[in-house]
């Protein structure tokens, strides 16, 4: 860092990366400080990857903090609501299947249900079902807002299925015109590096010279300056998350009125899962799974099986998934963010949500100076160390609970071996003691403890909550019980479809009250 | 009930309009931009938005919590000002009339001793006024949203709740909107300039003034129904 900034005036940063994770990055340190300058520097000629399509809750407020309008959102980026995702085949390999909502359930940490629901509190209804309304609003494909609704708000918690490559487009644009991004498309060459190590300047294709306090890579897997100047490595998951390819199709709506499906369908497959996205104008499908249980030409037949008719002429492409994250996401005054910080298969849709957690973590507090600088990397690295850690444990938990046997894939998921130290510790918990806020005590916490519940009961995870509950607990519990079960009727009485609110949004646009 | 059907003179021959305006059951009355001035003289005027575009409306607020009219009090209205979206209620432009009409057939706007629509199968001179006040209601409708659009603009737009208190117990009414004060008091000058001559920062104070009615609506409340309210008070958060 030169000798300018000291005073924390006229702070440069420079992202190297013009993808969603670039993009996000940019826009939203510069909506966040107007004093700092943000330069984008894009390469001409490897394009982004583009495949994150599923996000979370927190993009409404990632929009909101850029100023991007929801309705603009949707239109643009061909984007689509969604309100959690339904995981079929996963503990039996059949017909069988979940939901994971994005709501919480009903009076969160007031009362704990899952000791009621275990205890048939919840008759027959499947744990999602008892505890909340949302797995309903999916059953209908209602939507989880009205037309009524203000921009970001809605009846149900929501996130969005999106167009990648249209979203950095309008991030893009946005950026460009609204935000005062510098937009440089130029091949970075060398790199110019202090005494102490900090990046200095890049050195671009045209022979320019790009200055800089603070470098942010979203290069992509390549990662050209927290592997390429630092040489800091990948730590390899693929032991605890088997998936290691992905086939990708863009897949037609039958008709242009067919309804849109309002969350994430995740079907198991004999060696992974097959993705099913929604977006206005078509479907996103894909199927990621191991390459060591099952050849190329195996899972593209079960992906073109899965889609049916409408893949024939479809040209899957094809992806590499290298499981694993960097050993250091923020050196000197580099720091990592998306897939050059790692990336995961995509099972709950942690990459853009990731991307959000650290660019929050950079523009809430800008580090000006070189010592506050060396202070927020150690901070920034011991916060995504967990944040990694707790998001393989989640997934990985997806795979864990399965009682499946029908083949390699699912018997290895199970092995001892396979399972990390953590995730084995806590299920030993949760074997007797509902997840809670006491196990997740990291502020922010990226999966908290609703989220496993509804893995653990979606997936039929044996417990004896029943025998340590006080059932003088439970006449709470079944009132709670039964609001959910009138918020049901309420909600399927008010709520549009999925597709005819998205209609109404792009013909009318959202109140910002 | 609303049955709305195309205007025809051989099925509509003996109908007749009430000469007392229907409207019993309206919860408010839409309000073109040049009926302000007269209708914040009675009514609460404030914004809600519609139901299938989502978009802001100015309305006259007729009701508390029940979906009934205070203002018509025994078959007739007690307002100094009937807004032009109640006196014209019993009717609706339409396409698929050649006289360019519909009727709400169930409304409460026809009776027997009022005026036929047609004489010798013309429409009648009231009838044949009833097109050109639609018109130029759904344009001062327009005039109003295009207001409404230049203060969501600004910003200035912020949900609102009358509060209904009984005793210890309170109602909300909610889905009503009306303009920030304090946005409307830190205005950069060259907004608060251009929204003056538009004619809209006049418009402001008057619908934000007209809130003082919230209590002349509770008066009409508790005129008449067995289940008074002690206290009306309208909420910014």
């Amino acid at each position: 860092m030169t000798e300018g900034v000291e005073d924390g005036r006229g702070f440069r940063v420079v992202v190297v990366g013009g993808g969603s994770a670039g993009w996000i990055a940019a826009c939203r340190i510069a909506a966040a400080h107007e004093d700092a300058s943000v330069t984008l520097i894009e390469s001409p000629t490897t394009p982004p990857i583009g495949v994150g399509e599923g996000t979370w809750p927190t993009m409404r407020n990632t929009l909101a903090r850029i100023g991007i309008a929801e309705a603009d959102f949707i239109r643009e980026a061909d984007a689509a609501l969604k309100q959690g995702a339904r995981f079929v085949g996963w503990t039996h390999g059949g017909e069988d299947a979940y939901y994971h909502p994005l709501n919480p359930p009903i009076g969160a940490g007031e009362v704990d249900l899952a000791s009621r629901w275990v205890d048939g509190g919840g008759g027959n209804t499947s744990f999602a079902d008892c505890v909340d309304f949302q797995a309903s609003l999916c059953d209908a494909g209602l939507a989880p807002k009205k037309i009524t609704s203000p921009q970001f708000s809605g009846i149900a918690n929501y996130a969005y299925h999106l167009d990648a490559g249209k979203f950095a487009e309008l991030l893009r644009r946005h950026g460009t015109e609204r935000l005062g991004v510098r937009h440089i498309r130029q091949d970075v060459t060398t790199v110019d590096q202090a005494e102490n190590g900090d990046i200095t300047a890049l050195h671009l294709a045209d022979g320019s010279l790009q200055a800089g306090d603070l470098f942010v890579d979203c290069s992509g897997f390549k990662g050209l300056l927290i592997g390429g100047v630092y040489g800091v490595g990948l730590r390899d998951r693929s032991d605890v998350l088997f998936a290691d390819r992905a086939l990708a199709l863009q897949v037609p709506y039958d008709t242009p009125d067919a309804p849109i499906t309002c969350h994430t369908v995740s079907t198991a497959q004999s060696a992974g899962w097959i993705w099913d996205i929604g977006l206005w104008s078509r479907r996103g499908i894909g199927h990621v799974y191991s390459s060591a249980h099952i050849s190329d030409d195996e899972a593209e037949r079960q992906l073109r099986a899965y889609v049916g008719p409408q893949a024939e002429g479809l040209t899957a492409r094809r992806l590499t998934i290298n499981a694993g994250q960097r050993r250091i996401f923020w050196q000197n005054n580099c720091v990592a963010v998306g897939l050059s910080a790692g990336f995961l298969e995509p099972l709950e849709a942690s990459s853009l949500m990731l991307v959000e957690v650290a660019v929050d973590a950079i523009a809430d507090r800008l580090p000006r100076t070189p010592a506050a600088m060396r202070v927020a990397a150690r901070q920034f690295n011991a916060a995504f160390d967990h944040h990694w850690e707790r998001v393989v444990e989640f997934l990985k938990l997806h795979y864990v609970l399965t009682r499946r046997t029908d083949s390699d894939f699912w018997r290895d998921n199970v092995a001892a071996t396979s399972v990390p130290d953590g995730l084995a510790d806590r299920l030993e918990l949760w074997r007797a003691h509902p997840p809670g806020p006491a196990d997740f005590p990291h502020a922010p916490e990226v999966f908290g403890w609703p989220s496993y519940q509804y893995v653990l009961h979606g997936m039929d995870f044996e417990t004896r909550y029943a025998e340590f509950a006080p059932p003088a607990r439970h006449a709470k519990a079944d009132r709670l019980i039964a609001r959910a079960a009138g918020m049901k009727a309420e909600a399927a009485r008010a709520l549009p479809r999925h597709r005819e609110l998205l209609r109404a949004i792009r013909d009318h646009g959202l109140q910002a009250v | 009930m609303s049955a709305v059907v195309p205007l025809s003179v051989q099925r509509h021959a003996g109908l007749r309009l009430s000469p007392r305006p229907g409207g019993g059951a309206m919860r408010y009355a839409l309000l073109g931009l040049s009926e302000l001035p007269l209708a914040v003289a009675d009514f609460p005027v404030c914004l809600a938005k519609d139901g299938q575009t989502g978009r802001f409306d100015l309305i006259a607020l007729l009701s508390l919590t029940e979906p009934r009219n205070l203002f018509r009090i025994e078959g007739h209205w007690q307002s100094t000002y009937l807004p032009e979206g109640a006196r014209l209620a019993p009717f609706r432009l339409s396409a698929h009339s050649d006289l360019g009409l519909a009727v709400d057939e169930a409304g409460d706007g026809w009776a027997t001793d009022g005026e036929p629509l047609f004489a010798e199968g013309r429409p009648s001179p009231a009838l044949a006024a009833v097109r050109p006040a639609l018109e130029a209601l759904v344009a001062d409708v327009d005039a109003a949203r295009a207001m409404i659009a230049r203060f969501a603009a600004l910003d200035l737009i912020r949900a609102m709740t009358v509060v209904l208190g009984r005793g210890d117990g309170e109602e909300a009414l909610e889905g009503l909107y009306t303009l920030d004060p304090e946005g409307l008091a830190t205005l950069a000058d060259a907004d608060v300039l251009d929204l003056y001559r538009c004619g809209f920062l006049s418009a402001a104070s008057l619908m934000s003034a007209s809130l003082a009615q919230v209590e002349r609506l509770r008066q009409l409340h508790n005129a008449t129904s067995s289940v008074p309210f002690d206290r009306a008070e309208v909420d910014l958060p």
